[in-house]
């Protein structure tokens, strides 16, 4: 008779997974990621050091050029200074991401856990998302709105909201896919409990795929904050958001350019370079 | 008092001949150079000033709501087709003077109790049915309807009975003297009494009125085409009117720089910048004012139901900047309700309350105020909220820290109408573009009886109710005006902030073009020029 060595609780069975995600971010792509979005973050992070105006100051001196002594990116259609209502707006966004992916992630997997427990939770579950899943982000940011009025919760829920069946359903496919491995079945044989299983041995091999998908919802989250405060549903204004910014820009395309171009450029930077980081993330973890 | 026209071809009066003499180059204040009445520019197109008038063709107006066929006797926010469709019993010129529509004359008894109108014969309904006396008293009878929600009941309540001598001749008897009859007669639309239910869904539309509504598909537009049987020969010159609906502002500017749209009167005052920079278009400025933004007051919120208070208030807030700002500069800032053509306006009034933040935190100390927070009710959309907020900016100088509350359109006038207004909310109000009575008998804001500001003063009902049924004109009524004036900026429950006008964008080849007090498009004489 063979014995069966068990691994160790909490030890995934796998190689660490520190390794796939410091190689992602030392590849290119994920150098290009970070090269965009740190500094996107740091504008955000040093707010209050970077702007030399208060965001909801308002002046006489309405969309003023960039370059304007004082204004280095000029001033919007109520005179406010543009460069501290990016950075402010920066801010804002991170503060309202940082805050709803992590909720939503977080509410997903215990849903995931849930479901895991029995095959009628299971299609319960399944069935919840299922509902979340069937109304697109920007109706299900007008019906939260519509009931708890806009502002910085709502936007927060909304957010979280549309991440969980996200978190929930491929956290739920690594549970099927990890619990049938033979290191599941020793544990099982071993005498632990279902509940054991789960979260010591199974749980800490399924998470991989979920570090790309919160950097794919951190991209979602900036989206659907954009379009909250696009559409006036998201933070109340005068505090600024990227969304918020880019939509009271919208009749002065063509007179002032400038006042559009700050988000525009930050959003596309910090899109573009989250989705980088997560494909990079993906393929080192795939490999 | 007789006044009689022969014909419905009105007589040019004193200004306007003297805005034809000056090239119909009437040069607003403020800045708004380039931009002149409306009404003049199509009265020197028809003097030959631009072309020929030319048969045909099919105009495509933008409109940023649907219609709303529940609203079709109250005043909303989009009455354009009201005119195409109906007529009205008279239309105001520039200077309030009522002139023929499907009245032709009409006499006031001595008493003023009593007014006998003659009604054009050979008028039909789009059915072919003929227009009588009857159809007048029956749109009389179905204003005076509350579940029609006429912001001009009361003026409709004062007819108290029907005298009808022939199909052509009406006698209206009166309670009392009034002096807004003529705005009734203005605003109120001679529908089919047959089919007003129909019309109240939106499914016939049975009018006089020089296009028949076609078809109506909700969300995206209405259809229109010529009323071969119109009264007035000859008229209309257009073929068809398509009305399309695009909510976001920037599209509707697309569709016009596009060609897509020929007309339209709601862009937006912050996008008209693009629009005055597109060589195919014009715009131009209506002087006689269309609306008012304003911040209104709940005075039974404490501290607010001190007048000091609300007197800081109203110099706390930089009407000029809001104006220069929010609304593209076009309109103009005054801290009284009436435009410029109203016989209540005066400039006193309208600088009564400058900037003056110094002075508005020494009305609030002296009231034992260093800080206040309240609540600003606005509308949702891009341009109100750049109202809101400027406001909010402007009231925390003083020490007002107002709180932004967005709400949806439908919703503000429900609680505008059911009084159920915080503390402070900004909207924009009209009725202050016809006889001052009107404005304080009639708009929500300010009805002497029940206003949204929960506002009531003996003084101010026997003002107004003064005012309403004296003579519209002559050193008493003016004396009467400037006694509301008074009221309303003393009391300040009501702070007006900036006077809009209606603001036309329309194709270069488009002429004849023009609005009647409430906004109702009148293409009567509108062409397209080859």
């Amino acid at each position: 008779m063979t014995a069966i060595t068990l691994p160790a609780p909490g030890k995934p069975a796998r190689r660490s997974p520190r390794h796939p995600y410091r190689a992602a971010l030392a590849s290119a792509r994920g150098r290009v990621g970070l090269a965009l979005v740190l500094p996107v973050v740091l504008a955000g992070v040093l707010a209050p050091l970077l702007a030399g105006h208060s965001p909801t100051d308002q002046s006489d001196l309405s969309l003023a050029a960039p370059g304007t002594p004082g204004h280095l990116l000029g001033t919007d259609d109520l005179g406010r200074d543009l460069l501290a209502r990016l950075v402010y707006g920066i801010r804002a966004d991170l503060g309202i991401i940082a805050l709803a992916v992590p909720l939503g992630a977080l509410l997903g997997c215990l849903f995931a856990l849930l479901a895991a427990t029995h095959p009628a939770v299971d299609t319960a579950v399944q069935r919840a998302f299922d509902l979340v899943l069937a109304f697109p982000g920007l109706i299900l940011a007008l019906a939260v709105t519509a009931i708890l009025g806009p502002g910085r919760l709502p936007v927060v829920l909304v957010i979280a909201l549309a991440e969980i069946p996200a978190f929930g359903r491929l956290l739920r496919t690594g549970i099927l896919v990890e619990r049938e491995r033979e290191y599941a079945t020793a544990a099982r044989v071993g005498g632990a409990s279902p509940a054991r299983v789960l979260t010591r041995h199974i749980l800490p091999n399924a998470v991989d795929p979920l570090v790309v998908q919160i950097a794919v919802s951190l991209t979602v989250a900036v989206f659907i904050e954009g379009a909250m405060s696009f559409l006036g549903v998201g933070v109340r204004p005068p505090q600024p958001t990227l969304g918020a910014v880019l939509s009271q820009s919208m009749p002065y395309l063509a007179d002032a350019p400038h006042f559009a171009a700050g988000p525009l450029i930050t959003v596309t930077a910090l899109v573009l370079g989250l989705s980088l980081i997560a494909e990079a993330l993906n393929r080192e973890i795939r490999r | 008092m007789t006044e009689s026209y022969p014909s419905p071809a009105a007589p040019p009066s004193r200004r306007t001949a003297l805005r034809a003499a000056g090239g119909g180059t009437l040069l607003l204040g403020l800045g708004l150079a380039g931009c002149r009445s409306a009404v003049s520019a199509s009265e020197s197109a028809e003097k030959g000033g631009a072309a020929e008038p030319r048969r045909g063709g099919t105009v495509s107006v933008a409109i940023n709501s649907d219609f709303t066929p529940s609203l079709l006797f109250a005043q909303s926010g989009q009455s354009l087709q009201h005119r195409l469709v109906y007529n009205t019993l008279t239309r105001y010129d520039d200077e309030l003077t009522p002139r023929p529509e499907l009245a032709t004359s009409w006499h006031y008894a001595e008493d003023g109790r009593s007014i006998t109108l003659e009604l054009r014969s050979g008028v039909t309904f789009h059915d072919g049915r003929p227009f009588t006396a009857d159809d007048v008293i029956f749109a009389v009878k179905n204003l005076q309807n509350p579940a029609r929600a006429a912001q001009l009941r009361a003026t409709a309540g004062v007819i108290t009975g029907f005298e009808k001598q022939g199909d052509h001749r009406l006698v209206l008897k009166l309670a009392h003297r009034v002096n807004n009859l003529f705005d009734l007669f203005e605003f109120m639309i001679i529908t089919d009494r047959n089919s007003v239910e129909e019309a109240l869904k939106g499914t016939r539309l049975n009018g006089t009125g020089p296009f028949r509504l076609t078809k109506w598909s909700p969300g995206s537009g209405l259809s229109f085409t010529r009323n071969d049987a119109y009264w007035q020969p000859g008229r209309p010159y257009l073929d068809a009117v398509e009305f399309r609906v695009i909510p976001q502002a920037d599209a509707l500017v697309s569709s016009l720089r596009t060609g897509q749209s020929q007309l339209t009167f709601q862009v937006p005052g912050r996008n008209l910048a693009v629009v005055k920079s597109s060589p195919g278009l014009t715009v131009t400025e209506y002087d006689t004012g269309g609306g008012a933004q304003y911040l209104g007051v709940n005075t039974t919120v404490a501290p607010l139901d001190d007048r000091t208070v609300r007197q800081a208030l109203a110099l706390a807030v930089d009407r000029d900047r809001i104006l220069k700002q929010t609304l593209g500069g076009y309109g103009l800032a005054s801290a009284a309700p009436w435009p410029k053509s109203s016989p209540a306006f005066t400039e006193a009034g309208r600088t009564h309350y400058g900037h003056d933040p110094a002075k508005a935190r020494e009305l609030l100390r002296s009231a034992g105020h260093t800080r206040l927070d309240l609540p600003l009710l606005h509308l949702g959309l891009p341009g109100d909220t750049a109202v809101a907020e400027s406001l909010q900016y402007d009231l925390k100088q003083v020490g007002v820290h107002v709180t932004l509350r967005p709400t949806d359109p439908a919703t503000a006038q429900k609680d505008l109408i059911s009084q159920k207004m915080p503390a402070l909310w900004t909207m924009s109000h009209g009725f202050a573009q016809v006889q001052p009575s009107t404005l304080a008998v009639s708009a929500y804001p300010f009805n002497e009886a029940k206003n949204t500001s929960k506002y009531r003063s003996a003084k101010y009902t026997r003002v107004v109710r003064e005012a309403w049924t004296s003579p519209a004109t002559g050193a008493a009524a003016n004396a009467l005006h400037r006694e509301i004036s008074d009221i309303l900026l003393d009391e300040a429950f009501i702070i007006d902030l900036v006077i809009r006008g209606n603001v036309q964008v329309a194709a270069k080849d488009l002429h004849g073009v023009t609005l009647n007090k409430f906004a109702y498009l009148n293409l009567d004489n509108a062409y397209l020029a080859a």
